[in-house]
This record gives structure tokens, C-alpha cells and sequence, in this order.
């Protein structure tokens, strides 16, 4: 199994969830997150006074599959997030030792 | 241990509750007291073990205390008892307990129970208030019935009296206390039937408050004694009696003593209250709105009894010294607001209205006998009333005037007011939206709103300084009120967008109440866009400086856009926290920087900016020759830039669209045409956008001696890059096209990197120099500027102009790393000013301080040093 870590620009989960539905893959969590990257914050002045973008929102997604299929899950991501531009994001993946499902106690790839 | 007694109780509770559905709540709660009454007095009468206590010497009683001593005996409501006995608390009591108390535990009753005396228990309410209110119910069963009057009479005497403002003092905190623990119940999404505030406890509070303040001896008191009118009493019971129904439903629903109404157990209950889906309203939805709606009234008149015993909520009693009031009809007693009779009111009804401002403007709130008549009298506000300038203004006043703990709107919900003056609300009222994520239910979210952007104005350090800095720049904080008042008022017609439903509606109320037509359409459009900006934040490229030109053109006005934000801001904060957050907020601050940038620079998205835009593009659109070139057209003005849009006029348009159909698969074309005077040459070049292009090209002009005069530089969204230079035609007119020719080919090499430009003009220019000093008057001016534009680094070159200037410039910025993607140059006799919009190679602005510094000095380095003269 494979955990698949996403981090993405907001405006692009909706495409991300549907390209990942097309492919079959019915589970994923979501986080609004904060960080920067090669994607800088910046500050804006008003009337004096900073505010000051450190981090820049994103969304976070985080999948479990099986290891043969996550390749193919990448590319989709990548694929829907892709704007061509900085801060599209990264995609991190993970072995995964064991998922159990805490209804049943289903394990493995039962579990995902 | 079963005995026969407590054999026949279990089957009458069942049968009780089987009948809960078909019998009147209040008459179950009491007649489940009574039948546990029974047993307990049965039991007395066969016990084995009483006989054994001398009843003379040491009298003793069984004493009902809480909720059983109350009569309010809900389904799995505890059964608190208290052996009361005269002097002390003898041996055979222990048996006693296990001959009353353990069959009721076996046939699954929650019993607590205590073994007193009276020195006993008036010793232990003395230290626990629990203990203290817990006897204020208590109620006899059987037994010495003396010896229940004597406890009484000492709690009374020895307590009561004695400590009367200690007692009440410690009330009122617990009830605080108990508020915001709970929450308040009429606001929660699940609410807590019993503690939150608005549940059954606030009742209880009225009435130990009563038994103590006034020696009240059963709730129908609260009437008699004048404190309730007979309406009153009446809906009291009506909602106390909705309140104890969903409370035993749920008891049953859990299969156990249960108070807090979770989300899964509110669709149940509202089939099983046979709620029906009416006006597009969910049965659930339905059920809550009634809920929420008694539990407003227990809460007001939870809220109304302390006040009127000289409390309000969270504060110590008042000292401070009365307040006064100048109109006529309405005086002040004891802090409250007053009629001086009702004839006043039919007299001049507008007093309808002005004890609400009075109110607002004293901080002091309406009597319960005002609200009372403001409640009766509400059908004297008619058309004229709601439409008369005078009341609208005193209206407005309520409604702009800061307010942080006072909320006068809430009592003007409350007494009906609203709902009189603007009829409109009265579909929202107590809606629910069932989801996670709407806490509150429509006519309360608006009354929220509206005071999350009042308190902008009181700037306190929670308060975020962006939306206080905003709120007092406002033109007219009126109309943001007004429309966060308004902003959900199209929730009550689920058959269209509320958003524009809401609009619709809005414009109707304001035009009836005399608004400037300004003004109605600055309402109703930020009411039709108040979720505009969240939606754009969440769902389209804010890093894209397009976004905040659409918006710009959307919004077009600076001040509406700061109303825009700030009803987005409190209409999200009055949501809940799913709504608002420092993510969301962070995400829809950044985006509002962006488009008052757009709109303070004004050239993209003024009024006129976009007229003129609209213009062009239907004349160039309706020169279309078949639908499918029309269908071309339009997708290519979807990839122009907006300043390539305001810049060029239809007929160039059409000419470049022209030039760009002729690039197909070349990497850059270009064409020559001359001014009307035949002095100067106009180049349009279409190229596909890469780094260093227009330095490139600037070079190949110096290098065949082509005096440039101006340039402009457009990158369309498809990674075309257009360039129009006005230059001198070459020196050597005859040979022109020759010239023009030669020059095609430099470029093309450059481009291949077969010509180095910059070694063979540097070469050119050690000839130029030898015999061309300059005079520097002033010296050159470069500015960075990175507050201009959230999107661009702008930088700015005064100078002189010499052969090779622009070149030498965008060489610069090309080995800086910089994508220029606008570019204005502008030559005044030999004064230049060069502007440029840039970019590093991966799109972002460079705004880091030595950044900033190396571009200077790499511009700096390629021009003339001051007085090289």
C-alpha cells in the first residue's frame, strides 16, 4: 500500500476530486493547510498597517492505495492541479505498513 | 428484590409511556410523579421496618426534592427522595432504604436519595447550593406531614431570609456559569434541552428566584402574582410543554436519561412530531424552528425576570443612577423603558418605534409590560407607518449605532417588530438550514451579521484592524447595514438563487421605504454578490492577475468593494467556524489586496474601462463572416490581455488578429507600415513569448541604426507576445525595404544565437561613444516598485536618451532573470521615461531587498555615468 500526499492551489481540488473519481478512487481526506515553497508570501500595506502572507493556503490530500496503483493516482493529480504556474504544489508518496478499518477490523487492502 | 408494590409501579410507567403519544405532556410529567408517589406511599403504609422506628419520638417523612419534587417527571428523569427525620438520623434507616429504595432501582429507576435530619439538611444547604435549590422543590410525599412545614418554615427563616442576596447572587452567577458552559440552546445547531440557555433550567431559575423573591408556592403563581400576564403564562406552558414532549421522545429514542439533542436522533424526532415538508422546508428543518423558537421565549423571559430583580446577564446589579427620557408616551422605571399608558400609543403609534431608539440610545432595555404591549399593538404599524421617511431615519439610527453588548435588533425580532416593519422577514424567521455548517437560523444569522460589522467600529484589539480601518473609510455605513440586515432574505424561496432572489426583494423594500435609486442598486447588488468573493477565493486562480481584473470589472466601485468585503467577513463570521477561519481568511484578504489594487490603479477596471472594452469587442465581433470565425474571435478575446484590450482601438485589432493568423507555426513575424507624415515606421511583431525577446529586439534596431521613439509590449494569455515600436524610419530612406530585410535577418540569427548582440553592439557603440558625450543635467532616476501592482514588479527608468538605451535596459533585466510582460517606453525630445512590468522566470514579483538592489545596480551599470562629460 502507498499513502499519497498532495499539496495543491484551493481553486484545484474540485478538478483533482473528479479526475480521482473517473479513476475509481472513492476516499480521500482533505486539510486546508498554510506553507510556502519556491512560492514566497508577501506583504500588502493598508492605511500603515502590514499584513503579511507567511504562508500561502493550500489544500493538503492524503490517499491510501494499493502500491500498484499509485502511479497511476499521481499522474492524475498531477495532471488536474497542473496550472502551469509556481505553487501548483508537490505530491509526496509513503509506504504503508497496515490500514484497519475500525469498524470491522478489516485489514490490509480490505481496509482501504 | 422485587416487591408486589414496585411490580405494579413498573407496569404503570409502561403503560404511561406507551400512551405518551396520545396524552397532554404536563399531565404525563405529573402523573408519572404521582404513580411514583403511590408506590412510595403504599410502601410506607406496609413497611415492615417503620414500625420499628417510634414514630413519636422521632417523627420522620418521605420529601420529593428537584425534578420529582417539581412534578416533572420525564421518562428517565431521576427520583430524588430525602428521609427526613425530626432530630436524628436513627439505625433502621438503613433497612428502611432497602425496603423502599432497592426495588425501585431494581425495576430500573434512577433513585438518589438522602437520610437526614433537619439540623442535617439545613446545615448541608447552608454550605451546597445544589443541596439549597434542590429543597426549594421540595414537595411531600407521606409520612409527619408537620415536620415537611417545619423544614420549610427554618429554611426559610434560618436561610432564606438571612443570606436573601447572597442566595440570589449565587443564582444568577450559576446561571451564567451554566450559560456558557452549554452554550445558549436557541442558537445550537444541537442544542441541550435542560442547561443550555433557553432550556428547562432557566425555567427552574425563575421559579427558585420566585420562591425565594416573592414566597411563590407553584408556577401558576408566577400569574397570579402578577409577575407572568395571562398570555404569558400561557405560551409558558406552551413551550414548556413542546420542550418536556421532545424531551421524554428523546429519553425514549436513547433508552436513557438524555438532554443533549444530537444530530441523529433530530430527523427521528421530527417524524416522529409528524413535521411535513412544506414551503421547501425539510421536516427537520421545520422541527428546529419550533424548537428554537421556545426556547427563545424561555430564554426572553429568563433574561426579562432577572432584569426586573435588578440583574443582567454576566453583571452585578446596577448602581448606577437613572436614566432619563425626553419623549412623550414612554418614561423610565426602575431601568426599564415604559408606556405611560397604552391610550398613548394609539394616539401616536411612531412610539412604537421610539422606544426601540430609545432604547439604543439609553442602553437600557423595555419593561416586560412594554414589550407586552409592543407585541399587542404591532397591528397599527401599516404601510404609511413601515414607508414614513421619519421612521425609516429612526430605524436607520438603531441600525448604524455601535452597540457591543447591547442588541436592541434582537428585542425588536423578538417583540415582532421586525417582522411588522419589514414583512419580508417573517419567512425567515426560525428557518434552519440543516447542515454542519449553518450554526444559526437565517433571521438570527442576519441579526449577527449586522452586529459583527457594527463592532467593527468599536475596534478593540479582537477586531480585525483591516475591517476596522475599512468600516471608517465608508461612505455610507448605512446601505453595508442594511445589506447585511437583508443579505439572506431570498433564503425564504427555495425555487430561486437566494442570492438574487434576495436582491429582487431587497430592491422592492427599499424603493417602498423611499431609497435613492443609488442607493437601492447599491444594496441589491451586494446583497446579489455578498458569497461573490468567497467563491472566487475558494474557486479561481487568486495569483492570477486576470482574477482580480474580473473582479474589479465586477465590483467597479473601491467603496463597494470594501462594503462587498466586509458583509462577506461578518456574513461568513456569523456562519460559524466552518465558514471562518485564519485559512479562509487569509485566502479572501489576499484576493481583496489584489482587486483594490486593480481598482485604486483604475486604467483596468474603471466604468469606462470596461464600456470601452464591451465596445470594442462587438464592433470587431460583429465583422465576423461566418459564426465559426465569430466563435475564433471570441476565444481569442478570452486570451487577450486587458491592457492590450484598452490599448488598442478595433481597427488595429482586427490588423493584429491578422498578423497573429499569419505566425501558424513560425516563431515570429512582423510588419512595417508607415504614419500618415511618412516620418515614422510602425513594427508590430507577434512572436511566441520566450526571456529576452523584446531586449532582442530592441538590439537589432540599434544595431541597423533605428532610432526607437516608443514601444509598448503585450503577452497575451496563450504565450504570444505582442510588440508595437515607433521608430525613425533608417537613415537611408532610399534603400529602405532593404534595410528592413537586413534587419529580419539579424533577428532571426539573434534568436538562433548565431549573432551574439551583445558583443557586436558593444563593438558599434566604443565608435558611437568617441564622438557622443552626454550632458546629465539631473541624474538618472531608477525606481522599484513593488506596491503598485500585486502581480507585477514595476520598474521605472528616467534618463537621457542615447543609442542603445532600451537595449541595454531589458539586457539588463534579461541577465537578471526577469520576464518583462509590460513595457511602455516613452521618448520626450531626449528625455525617456522606460516603464516596465516584470516578473522572474517563474512569475513571481522580486520584492527581496537585495534583489531589488542588484536590479539598480545592473541597470545602472549600463547607462552613462553622471557627468562623464
Amino acid at each position: 500500500m502507498k499513502k499519497i500526499e498532495a499539496i495543491i492551489k484551493p481553486f484545484k481540488l474540485d478538478d483533482v476530486k473528479e479526475a480521482l473519481n473517473e479513476i475509481g478512487i472513492q476516499g480521500m481526506t482533505i486539510s486546508e493547510v498554510k506553507g510556502y515553497g519556491r512560492q514566497k508570501g508577501h506583504k500588502e500595506i493598508y492605511r500603515g498597517a502590514e499584513y503579511v502572507v507567511d504562508f500561502i493556503p493550500k489544500i493538503k490530500i492524503e490517499i491510501v492505495v494499493e502500491a500498484g496503483r499509485a502511479d497511476e493516482v499521481v499522474d492524475k493529480i498531477r495532471e488536474a492541479a497542473n496550472t502551469g504556474k509556481i505553487g501548483d504544489g508537490k505530491i509526496f508518496v509513503f509506504s504503508v505498513e497496515q490500514a484497519i478499518r475500525v469498524r470491522t477490523g478489516e485489514k490490509g487492502k480490505d481496509a482501504i | 428484590m422485587h416487591n408486589e408494590a414496585s411490580v405494579i409501579l413498573k407496569q404503570k410507567i409502561g403503560q404511561l409511556i406507551s400512551s405518551l403519544l396520545e396524552e397532554n405532556t404536563l399531565s404525563f410529567l405529573k402523573e408519572h410523579s404521582q404513580i411514583i408517589d403511590e408506590y412510595l406511599q403504599t410502601s410506607f403504609e406496609t413497611s415492615m421496618v417503620g414500625p420499628s422506628i417510634d414514630l413519636a419520638k422521632n417523627p420522620y417523612a418521605f420529601i420529593a426534592l428537584g425534578g420529582y419534587g417539581r412534578q416533572e417527571q420525564c421518562v428517565y428523569s431521576d427520583v430524588d427522595l430525602l428521609f427526613l427525620f425530626k432530630h436524628s438520623v436513627p439505625g433502621e434507616a438503613e433497612s428502611l432504604i432497602r425496603e423502599i429504595v432497592y426495588p425501585l432501582w431494581d425495576i430500573g429507576l434512577e433513585v438518589g436519595y438522602a437520610t437526614r435530619s433537619i439540623k442535617e439538611c439545613l446545615s448541608l444547604a447552608r454550605k451546597d447550593f445544589e443541596v439549597l435549590t434542590s429543597l426549594l422543590d421540595a414537595r411531600f410525599i407521606c409520612g409527619m406531614s408537620p415536620l415537611y412545614s417545619e423544614l420549610m418554615q427554618q429554611l426559610r427563616k434560618k436561610i432564606i431570609k438571612k443570606d436573601r442576596k447572597k442566595i440570589i447572587d449565587r443564582l444568577v452567577e450559576s446561571s451564567n456559569e451554566r450559560h456558557i458552559r452549554f452554550g445558549d440552546s436557541t442558537y445550537r445547531l444541537e442544542p441541550n434541552l435542560k442547561e443550555g440557555q433557553g432550556g428547562l433550567r432557566d425555567y427552574h431559575a425563575i421559579l427558585w428566584l420566585a420562591r425565594i423573591e416573592f414566597k411563590l408556592k407553584q408556577p401558576r403563581d408566577l400569574e397570579y402574582y402578577g409577575r407572568l400576564s395571562h398570555e404569558e403564562f400561557k405560551d409558558l406552558n406552551d413551550a414548556l410543554s413542546f420542550i418536556w414532549n421532545v424531551r421524554n421522545r428523546l429519553h425514549l429514542l436513547a433508552g436513557r436519561k438524555c438532554d443533549q439533542l444530537h444530530f441523529e436522533n433530530q430527523i427521528l424526532l421530527a417524524e416522529k412530531f409528524k413535521f411535513k415538508k412544506t414551503n421547501g422546508q425539510q421536516p427537520v428543518e421545520r422541527f428546529l424552528g419550533r424548537l428554537h423558537s421556545r426556547m427563545d421565549f424561555i430564554k426572553q423571559q429568563h433574561q426579562m425576570f432577572l432584569y426586573e430583580l435588578g440583574y443582567t446577564a454576566g453583571r452585578k446589579p446596577r448602581k448606577l443612577p437613572e436614566k432619563q427620557t425626553n419623549v412623550n408616551g414612554i418614561e423610565v422605571i426602575r431601568d426599564m423603558l415604559n408606556y405611560t399608558s397604552s391610550e398613548e400609543i394609539l394616539n401616536s403609534p411612531d412610539l412604537l418605534l421610539s422606544i426601540f431608539e430609545e432604547s439604543m440610545r439609553l442602553k437600557i432595555p423595555l419593561s416586560a409590560e412594554a414589550k407586552r404591549m409592543a407585541k399587542e399593538f404591532g397591528y397599527l404599524i401599516d404601510t404609511d407607518f413601515r414607508n414614513s421617511a421619519s421612521n425609516v431615519k429612526a430605524f436607520e439610527r438603531i441600525l448604524v449605532t455601535p452597540a457591543p453588548t447591547f442588541n436592541v435588533l434582537k428585542e425588536m425580532l423578538s417583540t415582532g417588530f421586525l417582522v411588522r416593519f419589514i414583512p419580508e422577514y417573517k419567512i425567515i424567521v426560525n428557518r434552519i438550514q440543516y447542515d454542519e455548517y449553518h450554526l444559526y437560523p437565517v433571521d438570527k444569522h442576519l441579526l449577527r451579521a449586522v452586529q459583527i460589522i457594527k463592532n467593527f467600529a468599536a475596534n478593540d484589539d479582537a477586531t480585525d484592524p483591516l475591517c476596522v480601518d475599512l468600516y471608517k473609510e465608508l461612505k455610507s455605513k448605512k446601505l453595508l447595514l442594511w445589506a447585511a440586515l437583508l443579505h439572506d432574505i431570498g433564503k425564504g424561496d427555495l425555487a430561486v438563487d437566494h442570492s438574487q432572489g434576495g436582491a429582487t426583494i431587497a430592491r422592492k423594500i427599499l424603493s417602498e421605504k423611499g431609497f435613492k435609486l443609488r442607493d437601492i442598486e447599491t444594496v441589491s447588488f451586494l446583497i446579489e454578490r455578498h458569497l461573490f468573493l468567497i467563491k472566487t477565493a475558494t474557486r479561481r486562480d487568486i495569483h492570477d492577475e486576470e482574477t482580480a481584473i474580473f473582479c474589479a470589472r465586477t465590483i467597479k466601485e473601491i467603496d463597494r468593494l470594501k462594503m462587498l468585503y466586509l458583509l462577506t467577513v461578518a456574513d461568513s463570521m456569523a456562519t460559524g467556524p466552518k465558514a471562518w477561519n485564519d485559512w479562509m481568511q487569509t485566502l479572501l484578504r489576499d484576493l481583496f489586496f489584489k482587486v483594490l489594487g486593480v481598482l485604486e490603479k483604475g486604467e483596468l477596471a474603471s466604468r469606462e474601462a470596461v464600456k470601452v472594452v464591451e465596445k470594442k469587442k462587438y464592433q470587431v465581433l460583429s465583422q465576423a463572416s461566418s459564426p465559426e470565425s465569430k466563435k475564433n474571435l471570441e476565444e481569442l478575446f478570452n486570451v487577450f490581455s486587458p491592457r492590450y484590450l484598452l490599448y488598442a482601438n478595433t481597427n488595429q485589432i482586427m490588423e493584429d488578429i491578422k498578423l497573429y493568423e499569419s505566425l501558424g507555426e513560425n516563431d515570429i513575424v512582423w510588419n512595417i507600415t508607415k504614419s500618415d507624415d511618412a516620418n515614422t515606421r510602425i513594427v508590430k511583431i507577434c512572436a511566441k513569448d520566450r526571456p529576452g525577446l523584446f531586449s532582442k529586439i530592441s538590439g537589432i534596431f540599434t544595431l541597423n541604426n533605428i532610432d526607437i521613439i516608443d514601444a509598448q509590449i503585450f503577452t497575451w494569455r496563450n504565450q504570444i507576445a505582442l510588440d508595437i515600436f515607433n521608430v525613425k524610419p533608417p537613415p537611408d530612406q532610399l534603400f529602405e525595404d532593404e534595410c528592413w530585410e537586413r534587419a529580419g535577418k539579424h533577428l532571426q540569427a539573434a534568436l538562433s544565437g548565431d549573432l551574439d548582440l551583445a558583443k557586436t553592439l558593444s563593438e558599434k557603440m566604443a565608435v558611437y561613444r568617441s564622438f557622443k558625450t552626454l550632458e546629465l543635467k539631473r541624474p538618472h532616476r531608477i525606481v522599484i516598485d513593488n506596491d503598485s501592482s500585486s502581480f507585477f514588479t514595476i520598474v521605472e527608468v528616467f534618463t537621457y536618451d542615447f543609442l542603445g538605451l532600451l537595449f541595454n535596459i531589458t539586457d539588463a533585466l534579461f541577465r537578471c532573470k526577469l520576464d518583462i510582460w509590460v513595457a511602455k517606453i516613452a521618448t520626450k525630445a531626449d528625455q525617456v521615461v522606460d516603464v516596465f512590468y516584470v516578473r522572474d522566470f517563474d512569475g513571481q514579483k522580486v520584492d527581496s531587498p537585495d534583489q531589488v538592489a542588484a536590479i539598480k545596480a545592473a541597470i545602472e551599470k549600463t547607462l552613462p555615468a553622471a557627468g562623464s562629460n
